[in-house]
């Protein structure tokens, strides 16, 4: 499970990438390419975090909060 | 202007103003440090200098800017100066990421044995390698701290959950402000980045409570590589979150005022991706402090 959320991760990271790319080219299709990446960065973050949710509501994974006494 | 040329800036003052506000500025805060009574004033006397260069020298910008004065070759070098500046961004938060991860993987599995078994049981007697380590092994025996005491954190999907919901909300709200000044709906723009700089606001205040449930319960910059990761990642996000705040204003104002058309508003992109970036940076550190 945490390959398949870091994966998404590193592609939103992409988009972020490929926006900024867009974002340095300017005109009209820089400005185009930035904004279809932005927008497919915060759908798949979206994505991401009821991904996180329901995962846990699975049981998939555990959050970090308790540290393991002694 | 028809010449495409660099454009060489006339003369101004600027510069040597913000150059006698950050000296100022850290005269005061050295001093602070050493308790001298005059450090404080100083600094704050720095800091203003320091506000008063940016709102000067971004207006003069702004001023030229809406005036028609700059070129093509302007519009590109103000890109490449927004992509430099989000590289060491980037680099800023890979340090911290960096040295989460080296702790984590690598610095505390190794003091609790693992690899050639070289650090442990003879260096620090005790030690179990755990996360979150909230006690440096140094400190071990020292004002009575042990290792792994019985630790509870904040809830994941308490307070830090509801942050990322407001701060991904406000991803979303920013992409359609975006969406409506390409299509040059501006009622539309105007009520999305209101909306985004309240969900921002409001990310803030939380943040804010967070940190006030997590020192409550005993975690602070001192606990161990985590109190001092945590509250470095964390409060080094909320100030760019303050920032991106700051920023969104700006743009709303310059929103307000019509500098922008559909097709021409680099400010507004470099402050939206700026945006995009703090939020992803959340993202990042929501898996990885609360999750894996």
């Amino acid at each position: 499970m945490d390959i398949i959320i870091i994966a998404i991760l590193v592609v939103i990271l992409f988009s972020l990438g490929s926006a900024l790319v867009g974002m340095l080219r300017g005109g009209g299709k820089g400005s185009d390419k930035m904004f279809k990446s932005l927008r497919t960065r915060i759908s798949l973050s979206v994505f991401l975090f009821i991904l996180l949710m329901f995962a846990s509501f699975m049981g998939w994974i555990e959050p970090n909060n308790v540290l393991p006494t002694q | 202007m028809s010449n495409q040329d660099y454009y060489v800036p006339h003369g101004t003052y600027w510069p040597i103003i913000g150059s006698i506000g950050i000296a100022t500025l850290f005269v005061g805060f050295a001093n602070l440090m050493h308790d001298v009574s005059w450090g404080g004033p100083v600094m704050g006397l720095g800091g203003t200098i320091v506000i008063f260069m940016l709102f000067g020298w971004f207006g003069t910008v702004v001023k030229e800017s809406v005036g028609g004065i700059y070129n093509k070759q302007v519009d590109r070098s103000f890109r490449w100066g927004m992509s430099w500046f989000i590289f060491s961004e980037v680099m800023f938060f890979a340090a911290f990421f960096g040295a989460l991860f080296y702790a984590r993987v690598i610095s505390v599995p190794w003091l609790g044995g693992a690899g050639n078994n070289l650090f442990t049981p003879e260096l620090w007697e005790g030690f179990k390698a755990a996360w979150p380590l909230i006690s440096t092994p140094g400190a071990i025996g020292q004002n009575g701290t042990e290792f792994s005491v019985g630790f509870e954190l904040v809830d994941a999907w308490g307070l830090p959950a509801l942050n990322t919901a407001l701060l991904l909300t406000s991803g979303v709200t920013i992409t359609y402000a975006h969406h409506a000044l390409r299509n040059g709906h501006r009622n539309a723009l105007i009520a999305w980045m209101v909306a985004t700089i309240a969900l921002g606001v409001l990310f803030l205040g939380f943040q804010i409570t967070e940190y006030g449930h997590a020192y409550h319960e005993g975690l602070k910059l001192t606990s161990g590589i985590y109190g001092s990761t945590f509250y470095l990642l964390t409060g080094f996000h909320g100030f760019h979150v303050t920032v991106g705040v700051i920023m969104l204003t700006v743009i709303l104002y310059r929103i307000q005022k019509g500098h922008f058309s559909s097709e021409n508003h680099f400010a507004f992109e470099g402050v939206a991706w700026y945006w995009h970036f703090v939020d992803v940076v959340w993202l990042g550190l929501f898996i990885f402090v609360y999750w894996i």
